[in-house]
This record gives C-alpha cells, sequence and structure tokens, in this order.
C-alpha cells in the first residue's frame, strides 16, 4: 500500500492499489482543484518530487506530454503510485472536506 | 434562412472502447456507423444519419457541421466566408461519410466548421408514420438530439461577427464588459432559428472546446439523466440547476476522454427581432450558475 505526502502541508494518507491520487485524496477527505477526472483536461497536474507513478488507462500526449512526464509532472486523476510518492500541488492547497473521512478512511466495504 | 442547425460535432476520444460506452450506453445515442477508428452515432428524434462523431486518440474538437436548408445556401456562406477573409475549402460528398457537398471554413483560432446540405437520411427511432411519443426502450437518459457547442476562442467579437455576416446568425446574450455600446465582448450566444443559441463563443487562452450539448425534454429528464449520471459513475461538473444566460436548465458531465457534455432544457423561444440580453462580469456566477451564483474553479478554466 503505496504512501502519498502532499505539499504544502506535509499531508500523508495510504493510497489503494490500483487507486489513482485523486480516488485516494477524496477517499481520505480531501479536496483540491481538478476538473474531468478523466485525463482529458489537465487541471489537476502536479509535480511529483519523489517516487513512481504509472498511467493504466491511455493518456492523451496533448495533455501530458513525454517531457512533462520526465521532468516530473503528474496527471493526478490518471497516475498510480507504484512506491511511495511526495507530490507538490500547484498554485494550490489541499483542503480537508471531511475529517471523519480521514478518520475512517481504512474502514471499507468495497 | 440558410443554416438549419448544428447537424453533428465530431471530437477526439482517448479511449474508444470507453467513449462507445458513454455515448452508446449512457447518453443513449444510436450507433449508425463504425469505420476507420470513428464511430458515427444519431439521437432518437434525429432523422439525419449522424450528429455525433468520435475518433480515437487525444481529446477534444475536430470539428463541427451546420447543415443548410439548400446547396445555394452553402454557396451563399462560401461567397461571404471568402469575402470576410477566412479560408474556405470545398468538401465532396463521401469526405464525411454519409454527407454531401460543402465546404469547410478554417476560422482564425483553427477550429474547422463545416456546412452542407445533404446527408443521408436514416429515420427517427418513432417512425413518421402515426408515432409513439418517445421510444419504448430508450437507453440511459435517451438523448434526443444534439443542441448546440460552446467553443473557447482568443477573439469573441471577430468570430461572432462572422457567424452574424456570415452565417446569419444573431445573438441572444452576451456578457460584456460594461452596458456601453463599445463595450468589449466577452462571450455570446448565437442563434439561427428560435432556439437560445446554435453556437456559443466565450473568451479564453486557448482556442479549445468547452461543451457540446443535448437538447432534453424538460426538467424531469434532466434530473433523471443526473440519477444515471451517478447510476454510470459520470463525472458531473455541475448541476442539475439552471442558466441565468437562456434560462436553460442544465447538467454539465464530462465523457470518459474529459470532453465536456451538457444535457440542456428549456430556454426561450427567440424571434429575431427580440432584444439582445446583456449580463456584466460583475454577474457571472448568476448568470452561468443561477441557483449557486458562483462560479466553481473548473467551469471557466476546463476545456479540451
Amino acid at each position: 500500500m503505496p504512501k502519498l505526502t502532499v505539499e504544502p502541508g506535509d499531508v500523508t494518507v495510504d493510497l489503494l492499489d490500483d487507486e489513482t491520487i485523486l480516488e485516494g485524496l477524496y477517499r481520505n477527505g480531501f479536496a483540491y482543484r481538478i476538473g474531468c477526472r478523466r485525463g482529458g483536461c489537465a487541471i489537476c497536474k502536479v509535480d511529483l518530487l519523489q517516487g513512481e507513478v504509472i498511467y493504466n488507462r491511455p493518456v492523451a500526449d496533448n495533455v501530458l506530454t513525454e517531457s512533462e512526464q520526465t521532468e516530473g509532472t503528474c496527471l493526478t486523476c490518471r497516475a498510480v503510485a507504484v512506491t511511495d510518492v511526495r507530490i507538490a500541488l500547484r498554485e494550490d492547497n489541499l483542503r480537508r472536506v471531511s475529517s471523519l473521512m480521514s478518520l475512517y478512511a481504512a474502514t471499507r466495504t468495497g | 434562412m440558410a443554416v438549419m442547425r448544428m447537424g453533428y460535432m465530431h471530437v477526439r476520444v482517448t479511449d474508444l472502447a470507453e467513449a462507445k460506452d458513454h455515448y452508446a450506453n449512457t447518453v443513449g445515442l444510436y450507433q449508425t456507423l463504425e469505420q476507420d477508428g470513428r464511430v458515427y452515432y444519431k439521437g432518437w428524434d434525429e432523422w439525419d444519419h449522424h450528429s455525433v462523431v468520435i475518433e480515437e486518440g487525444g481529446v477534444g474538437y475536430v470539428k463541427c457541421g451546420f447543415k443548410c436548408e439548400k446547396p445555394e445556401d452553402v454557396s451563399d456562406i462560401e461567397t461571404k466566408a471568402i469575402a470576410y477573409g477566412y479560408p474556405v475549402v470545398r468538401m465532396v460528398a463521401g469526405e464525411n461519410p454519409e454527407v454531401g457537398d460543402g465546404i469547410r471554413v478554417t476560422l482564425p483560432t483553427g477550429h474547422q466548421i463545416e456546412f452542407y446540405s445533404q446527408m443521408t437520411a436514416w429515420g427517427l427511432e418513432v417512425g413518421t408514420h402515426n408515432p409513439d411519443a418517445f421510444p419504448r426502450h430508450m437507453v440511459g437518459i435517451g438523448a434526443p438530439r444534439l443542441d448546440h457547442a460552446l467553443l473557447w476562442v482568443d477573439d469573441v467579437a471577430g468570430i461572432e461577427k462572422f457567424f452574424m455576416d456570415c452565417v446569419g446568425m444573431w445573438a441572444t446574450e452576451r456578457v460584456q464588459t460594461s452596458l456601453d455600446d463599445d463595450a468589449h465582448t466577452i462571450a455570446t450566444w448565437l442563434t439561427i432559428g428560435e432556439s437560445n443559441h446554435d453556437i456559443a463563443l466565450l473568451e479564453a487562452p486557448e482556442n479549445k472546446i468547452h461543451h457540446f450539448a443535448f437538447e432534453m425534454r424538460g426538467w424531469n429528464d434532466i434530473l433523471h439523466a443526473a440519477d444515471i449520471f451517478s447510476m454510470d459513475d459520470v463525472p458531473i461538473d455541475i448541476g442539475p440547476t439552471r442558466h441565468g444566460i437562456t434560462r436553460g436548465t442544465t447538467i454539465y458531465f464530462f465523457d470518459p476522454a474529459g470532453n465536456r457534455n451538457e444535457t440542456f432544457s428549456g430556454g426561450y423561444r427567440c424571434f429575431r427581432d427580440r432584444p439582445t440580453v446583456v449580463w456584466t462580469p460583475d454577474q457571472l456566477g448568476k448568470a452561468i450558475f443561477y441557483h449557486s451564483r458562483e462560479l466553481n474553479d473548473r467551469f471557466l478554466t476546463v476545456a479540451t
């Protein structure tokens, strides 16, 4: 189970296997600036500071270019962490929308 | 009247299988052709061969087409568009499957707009002989027809003038910097017939598509559509709600590639002598989302 750490704020959450970074943060009661959730609009891009992500679904070249990927840009609605990762939001802050969801994030029914 | 309506919208999708599931099973369109990596659809209340085309690879706008009543209307737009200074090429029948001769105009933004007067007839799903009110086994939200699109452009006034002077449209509503005559136009809603808009233009730094919309049969169907979106895990941008602009009821949602779609219903009938409604930027929240009266952080920043 990869750990995700988010800057600013140094917030850490556990990600499920095959869960995108976006899904993991929202499941843990957090919100940030997102758009289509489907890899098309690019607004949920962040900087990947440490760790490795994969894209297990197609992402359009004009949304996330190869050089962006090399330089550490991560499209959070499609990126799945395969190691512990640290990301930095771009001109945005993580907002906690539910402390209950954060508290009980480990309790799941599937 | 030269142009009758927006006839088709053609967009790219990153995953054809997922997009087919969305447009057929969630939006409820009828597939009429699959050829060369493109899939063609029509709504149940449309009679022409197709109104939506999806193409695998990438995301976003490819082109749209407006259907004219007669071939002479296409020629008339060709003459005017050339005089206006926009590049125009002729397209021959079959270049778009099942579409007749026409022209393709390239706006300075790069958006391609096609005009044609013939498309293979397919027929209404309810037929035209003693028809029922809707298809008995509608799928998903059962979108009846394509309605309009909103394009992101960097020169609203210039492109608005093209649609008015060359295509014969007029503005039902505008967002502009002030109520003065020399105000800068930020957005415009253009119509050719009696609907609120057939195409809308919004000032933006990039030339993209903001959304394309399907006309629904009323608020009940809008609410029902939102229920279906939850069942099918379709990301909703906003809604169900009402627009201040056009008074239409709406849901904005995203297809599996991230292209924004809309279900739209209502609005008022527009006659050509109706005065243009004007909104100012301080009221933009209410203009766009009449109930929440504030913009979310996606609506004006996300397009494909």
